[in-house]
């Protein structure tokens, strides 16, 4: 029974255990027979997340259900309702079954175990009056419920319909007064069937969509137009990529937004919306060339603009950064930078000083994305020169560096992007910290460091993975991919940096409000994976066995 | 479709007891069994005593499996019940409804809900801020509404019939008013010009 305790599981929900990275590492395999499943636990090993699928909801579900109600001998309605209490939650129901007893787990649920045979009709008549349509029925066209308590079936049906059109599919009474039994699920379901099968659907599809929505541990995906997933959460994580796709943050359901915090991303969100007006001017897809005017459209992701004059420029503040750059001129640009402009009038108004604050992250978060969205589209290209250069029998087999390093492209832009809403809250007034001015100005300067260098390389990386490497000579190709590896591991340990400085150095001088963020991931969100209920099934099974 | 039959059985059998319960359900003017007029005695030792009052009862499409919807038509001073709308705050009125229940066994509950009037939870403020503040006052309003709507001087009744008839209105529908509005003539009038 032990292993059902989820203490230690509680824990590592507030505070999140970063030692997980690490450990993904260990080698499942080299486990051996009985101890596998503690280490595969312990070790965190086991995927933290699982799709259910439309097919696979109703396996995962008759899965909780079997546990309860083998442990229990209990009936599905009644294991249901048990569950459903305990929001789906069956190690937190056995744990009360353990401590606090079978009685007082049936009391606080309101289960009624009613005594049998208490009103049982009589086996002889052949006629039984109905109390509620007052009707003499026959006594094969009557059902009596687990407590006891009988009616005719026209009674039953009537009051089922009621109920499930009245959205209480989860939790139906025995019609008697004061009498607290859930019907019987498969009473329900036969009787509402021979009347009207679409409402019989509906009700199982309410029973079903329960273990869903009254799940702690699961959420739909958020996409919209819906992929029909759900998620199950079996280990503390944060954020979760779909079989859709999508990631998204477990704890609040919109986007995966780490660096920000829940609190962060919802108010930056709206902030967004509520600006966006403001702020259209300002997003135009073009920008003018310092040198010679003309409008230069960005069209890679890469944040260094070439004009067809020979000028180049940086994306972000349209500065020259002139046209024989290196790599050192670009990683030193420091546009990244807000300064606080001290000729900055006292008396302009505090709502233009707020704006340009605004602006300066918006502006920056914003670039990001865009490039984000453009880059999303090499992944195409970048096959593309992949089945190239296979045709032409490259001297170079391998090709999972072009892709390691588009992902960690991706990856590190996303965290770019979202470095901004956070900077913007951790250095405004709108969260309570307990930094002096001189204290916040230091560890801005400090992020701001992190933040740019990371910046520069990712460009960087950008640039070296939209260069047309199925073009190049051998002694080209084979530099490039050299320079993309080594790119790669620069940048990752940039991010990770990044999250060290944040998480180090900046969330504990918060005071108030916990923020929490979801750890960095040098192989990106965890996708879930598609549930097995199999081999669930056995897991557990051997785990009640070990216990 | 609300089953009639029930309904028709729930009449008989009431009319059965009436002597012993004073419990009475009947059929509004119109004839419908779906529109009902419920008549409970106010219960000895309260300040309701002596005092005839008038519910009216109408029984929505899913009865007996919902709930039927219950209103005191005569005026009554009770923390449960608001002395405007004449609601009732009656759980077995709501989710504690079962089907097993009857009109008879819910107007049992509202009239035991005039013997033991549940302040905590109340349908008319003022009323419950008086009963739990000042309760000698309460027991004074409630027993002179009592007196005022809820009683039908039985030697006036006639004369209030003829004088209302005599004005044109059919014996059958001001005798029903009548006994709606507890008597009070003024407010028959009211009723029977605004029907
Ligand atoms: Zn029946
Ligand atoms: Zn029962
Ligand atoms: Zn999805
Ligand atoms: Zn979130």
């Amino acid at each position: 029974m032990a292993e059902y305790a989820s203490s230690d599981d509680e824990e590592r929900y507030q505070y999140y255990d970063d030692d997980d990275d690490d450990d993904d590492d260990v080698d499942v395999d080299g486990g051996d027979g009985g101890d596998e499943i503690v280490s595969l636990r312990s070790h965190g090993c086991r995927p933290a997340f699982k799709i259910i699928t439309k097919e696979s909801l109703m396996a995962a579900q008759e899965e909780d259900l079997r546990m309860v109600m083998d442990v229990l001998s209990l009936k599905e309605h009644v294991a249901r309702t048990l569950l459903i209490h305990y929001r789906w939650d069956a190690e937190k129901l056995l744990e009360v079954l353990v401590e606090e007893g079978k009685e007082k787990l049936y009391a606080d649920v309101g289960v009624t175990m009613m005594e049998h045979g208490k009103h049982i009709m009589s086996r002889f008549s052949s006629v039984v009056m109905c109390n509620i349509c007052i009707e003499e029925v026959s006594a094969n066209e009557m059902t009596t419920m687990d407590c006891g308590h009988f009616f005719c079936n026209t009674c039953w049906t009537e009051h089922f319909i009621v109920k499930i059109n009245d959205g209480q599919s989860r939790r139906i009474r025995c019609m008697a007064h004061q009498c607290n039994a859930i019907c019987d699920e498969e009473i329900v379901r036969n009787l509402v069937s021979a009347r009207d099968l679409n409402l019989a659907v509906k009700f199982d599809r309410f029973l079903l969509e329960s273990y869903i929505e009254d799940n702690r541990k699961i959420k739909w995906c958020p996409s919209v137009p819906h992929c029909g997933n759900a998620i199950r959460m079996d280990d503390p994580q944060f954020e979760v990529e779909c079989s859709c796709g999508l990631q998204f943050c477990f704890s609040c359901s919109s986007e995966a937004h780490s660096p920000c915090s829940c609190q962060m991303w919802e108010m930056w969100a709206k902030k967004c919306q509520d600006e966006s007006e403001t702020v259209n001017w300002i997003s135009v897809h073009t920008k003018p060339c310092p040198k010679c005017r003309k409008l230069v459209e960005k069209n890679g992701g890469c944040n260094l603009v070439y004009c067809i004059c020979g000028q180049t420029f940086c994306w972000l503040c349209g500065g020259a950064t002139g046209s024989d750059h290196t790599w050192t001129s670009i990683a030193g640009h420091s546009c990244g930078r807000f300064k606080d402009n001290e000729k900055v009038k006292v008396d302009r108004a505090k709502r233009e000083t707020y704006l340009v604050r605004y602006l300066h992250y918006y502006n920056r978060y914003k670039a990001h994305k865009d490039s984000f969205k453009l880059e999303s589209k090499l992944k195409e290209t970048m096959q593309a020169k992949i089945s190239n250069l296979e045709d032409k029998q490259c001297i170079c087999k391998d090709f999972s560096w072009v892709t390691n390093g588009l992902s960690r492209l991706f990856r590190s832009r996303q965290i770019i992007s979202y470095s901004y809403p956070f900077a913007y809250y951790m250095f405004g007034d709108l969260i309570e910290n307990d930094l002096t001015k001189k204290e916040k100005e230091i560890k801005k300067n400090l992020f701001e460091d992190q933040q740019q260098q990371l910046e520069a390389n990712i460009e960087k990386l950008s640039l070296y993975i939209e260069k047309p490497f199925d073009q190049f000579s051998n002694d080209e190709f084979m530099e490039l991919r050299m320079k993309i590896i080594t790119q790669s591991v620069v940048v990752d340990n940039l991010c990770s940096k990044l999250y060290e400085c944040i998480e180090n150095e900046l969330l504990g001088s918060i005071s108030g409000e916990t923020h929490i963020i979801a750890p960095y991931k040098s192989k990106g969100v965890e996708k879930a994976l598609e549930l097995s209920v199999c081999r669930d099934m056995e897991t557990s099974n051997t785990e009640r066995n070990s216990g | 479709m609300i089953d009639f039959a029930r309904v028709q059985k729930e009449l008989q059998e009431c009319s059965r007891d009436v002597e012993k319960s004073g419990i009475k359900v009947s059929p509004k003017s119109d004839g419908s069994l779906a529109r009902l007029i419920g008549t409970i005695p106010g219960p000895v030792g309260t300040p309701y005593e002596g005092g005839t009052f008038q519910i009216d009862i109408s029984l929505p499409d899913g009865y007996p499996f919902e709930p039927p919807k219950m209103q005191f038509a005569t005026k009554v001073w009770h923390p449960n019940i608001s002395s405007q709308s004449g609601a009732i705050c009656l759980d077995i009125l709501k989710d504690q409804w079962s089907p097993a229940l009857t009109l008879k066994t819910a107007l049992l509950s509202v009239q035991a809900l005039l013997s033991a009037p549940q302040p905590d939870d109340p349908q008319d403020a003022v009323v419950a801020q008086q009963y739990l503040r000042d309760y000698q006052t309460f027991v004074g309003t409630a027993r002179y509404w009592t007196e005022s709507f809820a009683k039908i001087s039985s030697l006036g009744v006639e004369e209030k019939v003829q004088k209302l008839v005599e004005m044109g209105f059919p014996e059958a529908q001001v005798r029903s008013t009548l006994e709606v509005v507890g008597g009070d003539e003024n407010l028959a009038l009211e009723k029977l010009c605004s029907s």
